[in-house]
């Protein structure tokens, strides 16, 4: 029988750039409503079983709770069994236990920094990711209802491989010989010395940028590799891009309603396997938008770019080869 | 955000001289020494330090039940506030305050309040004052988890929006109201959710570290100074001890206790400070030492200074 996941992040969309650019508060309700349309249309295509990950909010149990007796669900809905921190490290194990129980699809609501963790657990098991964050270039914005169709579709094998599941990249961080961390869309190294609030919005602190994909409709620190030297998230390549005082001016979208005018050094693309120095320590380093890891003096450190990043559901894509097998047309009632 | 080793080494300063005077406080109150109630704020020095240290002495705040360590990061007196907790003629109140009544108006400090959500109506007359004046300064209320559930946090932050008032509220989410634990009295667990009602933006960072929340309020407050209208942070954080001094706190899970220890914000910012090569462990030690040598003076100050005469029993009391 067919089983999905859901990893809603109950932290997503609550960070300072609620006071230094325009993004809106996401609250937790409205992630509710997300939830209680994603399992609908997923109890439409037949599924019959969903594991969640727990969270200190209780999303699905109340995206649950709130359906109405006429549209009551067929359907089992199960927490996964992990111990809940409240911390990044529920999202990690909720995706690691559900790879364990080799779901068929993993919903997520988050941001980019959400969908980074799941993908270090979830193995080659599709993710379905809904955004909810700030700045979301792998996380989509789409209606719940559009994407629990999608998820099913997927989660019941209507639809498989590619353009309905699509690879993706990641940027592998290396810190003195070890793999310490990744990243789906970018690495930003900052002239900074603490994470603190974690975002980044600051361009004056940004020296050097590694990203998977950018292009110039994208929003967030990628869109400047988007305005300078487009790269979809298909192609067999990167981008790395050096900041610098009198560099040539390039204007982004680098975080909701924040345009912004960065100096470039230089750019040139990276390819799979490739390896690129950071050329700043102490700094501070930004994996898809989150200040994560403090680089010390001594710290050798370096980013690489590899294609073995999460098998992501392209919506579109799925949906259309859905119908096209037929997964909409019922038999006559008779 | 560039932050100088002044600056560094004041956070650690002020989180110290909190600490210092809390922990002198517990003992103080074991002894038996000290007349009134005390609701003590170790554990949650990161807020009201890196809150504090973006605010000027024309600025204002607003304090809780839980005041010490806000009082103490905008620039309270030590001794005048532990002759205060000792009832002591020469203490903020002349003794008559205690712990919850401690004021210092020359320095924007509008008072410790005994009430609960009560400082967030005083916060917004401040910073209605401050925008009648055409002055630039901000009010900072601060209050904690369960003072969003009255009545007080609705009327003041729906009253700062619509007059776009420069001020910012800083809920301390240690949590617990009293021994109550936060799912227990409300159904959401981030109050910056709440922002949203008023149409004003809201965030959460992690109240225990000192560097996230001096950010988060820096940009608050300068957006409030600018004229851009009032902003909810959110800080994560815990208090380390009961509700009050005395209560054993029997209602806390020992193992989530234990986690939240280990996030304590001062060795947090220790480990990083020498890490950083900003301080050596000798000089942080320093920094430790001194405190607690500014403590005991207060201490003698208050031990040393007179109670409050029986004559004055009437002057500045209502009663009468």
């Amino acid at each position: 029988m067919a089983l999905v996941g859901i990893i809603a992040n109950p932290a997503s969309g609550k960070d300072i750039r609620r006071l230094v650019a325009y993004g809106a508060v996401f609250d937790n309700l409205e992630k509710v409503n997300i939830v209680r349309r994603v399992l609908l249309s997923l109890a439409s295509t037949g599924i019959r079983e969903v594991v969640f990950m727990p969270d200190y909010y209780g999303i699905v149990p109340k995206a649950a709770e709130g359906i109405s007796e006429k549209h009551r669900l067929q359907m089992e809905v199960s927490p996964a069994d992990i111990c809940i921190t409240g911390t990044q490290r529920d999202t990690l194990q909720a995706s690691l236990l559900m790879a364990s129980l080799g779901v068929d699809c993993i919903i997520t609501l988050g941001g980019d920094g959400t969908n980074r963790l799941v993908a270090k657990g979830c193995g080659t098991i599709p993710i379905l990711p809904i955004s909810t964050g700030t700045n979301n270039v792998f996380s989509v914005m789409v209606e719940g209802t559009i994407a629990g169709l999608a998820g099913g579709v997927v989660a019941k094998g209507t639809v498989s491989g590619f353009p309905a599941v699509q690879p993706s990249k990641r940027l592998i961080v290396y810190k003195n010989g070890e793999a310490i961390d990744s990243a789906l869309i970018d690495v930003v190294i900052l002239k900074d010395e603490f994470i603190g609030s974690r975002a980044v919005w600051d361009v004056e602190r940004i020296v050097q940028v590694l990203v998977t994909q950018g292009e110039p409709h994208n929003i967030g620190i990628s869109s400047i590799a988007g305005n300078l030297q487009p790269v979809s998230a298909q192609e067999n390549c990167g981008l790395t891009i050096d900041f610098a005082s009198n560099g040539t001016l390039v204007r982004a979208p680098i975080a909701p309603g924040l345009i912004e005018v960065v100096q470039v050094n230089s750019y040139r693309r990276i390819m799979i396997g490739e390896r690129v120095a950071i050329r700043e320590a102490p700094c501070v380093i930004a994996l898809d938008g989150e200040r994560e890891i403090e680089v010390q003096e001594k710290d050798n450190v370096f980013v690489q770019l590899a294609f073995d990043g999460p098998q992501v559901v392209n919506i579109r894509s799925a949906l259309h080869e859905a119908v096209g097998k037929g997964y909409s047309r019922l038999p006559p009632a008779e | 955000m560039e932050l100088t080793k002044e600056k560094l080494l004041g956070f650690y300063e002020t989180m110290m001289t909190i600490r210092a005077f809390e922990s002198k406080a517990v003992a103080l109150f074991a002894e038996n020494k000290l007349p009134g109630f005390v609701h003590l704020y170790l554990g949650e020095e990161a807020v009201a330090t890196g809150v504090c240290a973006n605010l000027g002495t024309k600025d204002y705040i607003t304090s809780t039940h839980r005041g010490h360590g806000h009082l103490i990061a905008k620039g309270g007196k030590v001794d005048l506030m532990m002759a205060e907790l000792f009832g002591k003629a020469t203490g903020y109140c002349k003794g008559k305050g205690g712990s919850m009544h401690i004021a210092d108006v020359d320095l924007g400090i509008l008072g410790a309040n005994g009430i609960v959500g009560a400082g967030l109506p005083i916060a917004v007359g401040a910073a209605f004052a401050s925008k009648y004046r055409k002055s630039d300064a901000v009010a900072v209320c601060f209050f904690g988890d369960a003072a969003s559930n009255r009545g007080t946090f609705h009327e003041s932050l729906n009253m700062a929006s619509i007059w776009n008032l420069p001020v910012v509220f800083v809920c301390e989410n240690n949590m617990y109201g009293i021994s109550l634990c936060q799912r227990d009295h409300m159904n959401i667990c981030d109050i910056s959710d709440r922002a949203s009602s008023y149409g004003i933006p809201g965030i959460t960072v992690d109240g225990n570290d000192v560097i996230a929340v001096f950010e988060a309020a820096s940009e608050a407050i300068k957006r409030a100074r600018r004229g851009d209208g009032p902003s909810l942070i959110e800080c994560k954080t815990w208090r380390q001890r009961g509700h009050f001094e005395g209560d054993p706190a029997i209602y806390k899970d020992p193992a989530e206790q234990q986690s939240w220890l280990e996030k304590d914000p001062l060795p947090r910012l220790a480990k990083r400070l020498i890490e950083l090569k900003y301080a050596t462990q000798t000089e942080l030690d320093q920094i430790q030492a001194s405190a607690a040598e500014q403590i005991e003076a207060a201490v003698k100050y208050a031990e040393s200074s007179p109670l409050p005469a029986l004559t004055d029993v009437l002057t500045d009391v209502y009663a009468g």
